[in-house]
């Protein structure tokens, strides 16, 4: 009985082992530390904030020759920069990454800095360059690549807004099927959120209303109110276009109370103004 | 006596004399093709003409010119009934070129001197003259018809400088009368003189009686300022009192000042301590985390990246 008992503690002080705590130098202590900054500013809101801490981890990154550091910051910075809406920055801290070919990222952290830069494009409206990044990053995103359902949604939504709803259709069809698991599912509702407005655009807007309904159901889940906002809006389009007026007003109304709460002033005042219609 | 000439001196004359012959005329032939050319004779001409009363100026060679190039020239003069008609022959390519309502006036290259040219003036119309066309003309002015013209403008402005210089000479006039007037002046200046010093004597007067109350008015300065002075000693006291309260109070504040410094200095080691206890602390935490079976519940989503959202794509990414 105390070898069983023995034979136990030995089993559960082994299971306990843990590999030592790693004290790193102090540079390396004000790099995680500045990260944990940046991203509790992040999750609080304060993209400004967040920005500041991202360029000083960037910035201890470069010094530390740290290249998984550096492009980790480095796209962080990018998200964070297009949130502020400063675009041009956002284009400046990717380019540690792209414009670095002897600093040994690695091909995971190249095609995350390429498919960011291709949304970054694709928001400023730069169809062409969007299209030519994106394309990059799917070069490099294998078959099963994790990126590959945000990649074939840009390309899906490049596709739609340069006119090509069947296309786009296609695509989000395909950005749909690689988008599984959980940690698909933004990029899930992102591809339902696409191909209900490629088919709307298609002029089939009563197919247009089951995707966007998933999609709508999929960000509330998320908790993500931009979402929500846009497809609450696709919907009333494509109910307005079904000739379902009474629909389309109560989706406008769901999103005006939506973007008031986010106090997104200028949605607001387009909604408002389509509902006074 | 006769002369014997070499054998062989005049064989084959007449072929040399024919040669000597030919180049000459082909030479002579050269000349003269050299001279129609410069001259013209091998292009075709187009006849104008205009008949003018007097052709004084107007030679035959002259040439004729629009918009200053030269044309043509004066082929031919001739007497008719209204006066001399002017021949003018014309470059056949340049015909064209002068419209119909053109006329022709005698010109000099120069304004007034330089060559002598007979100038075409375009006319407004769109066809172009026809061969052997009449034009008007109008001849030059002479340097009487010159004279004429410029004493016709200039006359005027002689008059206008003439009634200005009159002007001028009135306005003496007006000096004379002004130089008598300031003589009068000058004549009273010893009672204005006089009148001045009574004046100044007056204000002497005033002067010392107001230098007179004056000295009253200091006087009753001097009594209020007794007065002040005998009030400011308990103002000093009671300002030196308020001072000795304020430095006391300084005081005071610098000590608790030193007290809160020698608090902060005692409390320091106990902020190291908590400090170090919370580094410690975290240390523990993250032990925990990593040992099992709590890794699994602390473990991280995510390896510290924000997601890349295709949604950001659409340029709302900005309204977060």
């Amino acid at each position: 009985m105390s070898r069983w008992l023995a034979a136990c503690l030995v089993a559960l002080i082994a299971a306990c082992a843990a590999a030592p705590i790693e004290r790193g130098s102090p540079a390396q202590a004000r790099l995680s530390e500045a990260q944990a900054r940046a991203a509790a500013f992040a999750r609080s809101g304060d993209y400004a904030g967040a920005a500041r801490f991202y360029g000083e981890a960037l910035r201890i990154a470069t010094s530390l020759e740290n290249a998984d550091a550096i492009a980790a910051n480095a796209i962080n910075l990018s998200i964070v920069d297009q949130w502020l809406g400063r675009d041009a920055e956002a284009r400046a801290a990717l380019a540690a990454v792209l414009d670095e070919p002897r600093a040994g990222f690695s091909e995971r952290r190249k095609t995350q800095a390429e498919l960011r830069r291709a949304i970054l494009e694709a928001g400023s409206g730069n169809l062409g360059a969007a299209e030519i990044w994106a394309g990059e990053a799917e070069r490099r995103c294998a078959t099963r690549c994790e990126y590959a359902a945000a990649i074939l949604n840009v390309r899906a939504q490049l596709a739609l807004d340069s006119g090509h709803a069947a296309e786009a259709a296609r695509l989000a069809s395909a950005a749909l099927e690689r988008a599984g698991g959980e940690a698909g599912r933004p990029e899930a509702a992102n591809a339902l959120r696409t191909l209900g407005r490629a088919r709307h655009a298609q002029g089939d807007a009563t197919r247009a209303i089951e995707p966007l309904s998933q999609a709508l159901a999929i960000d509330r889940e998320l908790g993500d109110p931009r979402k929500i906002l846009a497809d609450l809006n696709e919907l009333a389009r494509a109910a307005e276009a079904m000739g379902d007026v009474r629909a389309a007003r109560d989706y406008r109304e769901r999103g005006l109370a939506v973007s008031r709460a986010m106090n997104d002033a200028r949605s607001s005042a387009e909604l408002e103004a389509l509902l006074r219609r | 006596m006769s002369v014997t000439l070499p054998p062989g001196r005049f064989t084959r004359l007449v072929l040399k004399v024919n040669v000597f012959l030919l180049i000459a005329l082909v030479l002579v032939a050269a000349f003269l093709g050299m001279v129609a050319y410069k001259q013209g004779w091998l292009v075709r001409q187009s006849p104008l003409h205009f008949v003018t009363p007097n052709a004084l100026g107007i030679n035959k060679g002259m040439p004729v010119k629009l918009h200053g190039f030269t044309i043509g020239q004066v082929s031919e003069l001739k007497l008719a009934e209204a006066g001399v008609d002017v021949q003018l022959s014309i470059v056949s390519e340049y015909l064209r070129r002068i419209p119909q309502g053109s006329y022709a006036r005698h010109a000099r290259e120069a304004g007034v001197i330089g060559t002598a040219v007979i100038d075409i003036v375009p006319g407004q119309g769109t066809m172009p003259l026809a061969e052997g066309a009449a034009i008007r003309f109008e001849p030059a002015r002479g340097i009487a018809e010159i004279i004429d013209d410029f004493r016709r403008q200039a006359v005027p402005a002689f008059n206008e400088v003439k009634q200005a210089m009159s002007q001028i000479g009135r306005s003496g006039e007006d000096l004379t009368t002004i130089l008598s007037a300031l003589r009068v002046e000058v004549e009273q200046l010893p009672a204005t003189h006089r009148a001045v010093r009574k004046l100044v004597e007056q204000a002497t007067k005033a002067t010392t009686e107001l230098n007179q109350q004056a000295g009253a008015t200091l006087a009753a300065t001097e009594r209020v300022a007794h007065g002040v002075d005998r009030a400011l000693p308990a103002l000093s006291e009671k300002l030196s009192a308020s001072i000795d309260s304020i430095d006391a109070a300084a005081v005071q504040l610098k000590k608790t000042g030193q007290e809160a410094q020698a608090t902060l200095r005692n409390a320091q080691p106990l902020l190291d301590h908590s400090e170090s206890a919370a580094r410690e602390a975290g240390d523990v935490l993250s032990a925990a985390k990593r040992v099992w079976p709590l890794s699994d519940t602390f473990k991280e989503a995510t390896d510290g990246m924000l997601p890349i959202d295709s949604f950001e794509a659409q340029g709302k990414g900005r309204v977060r």
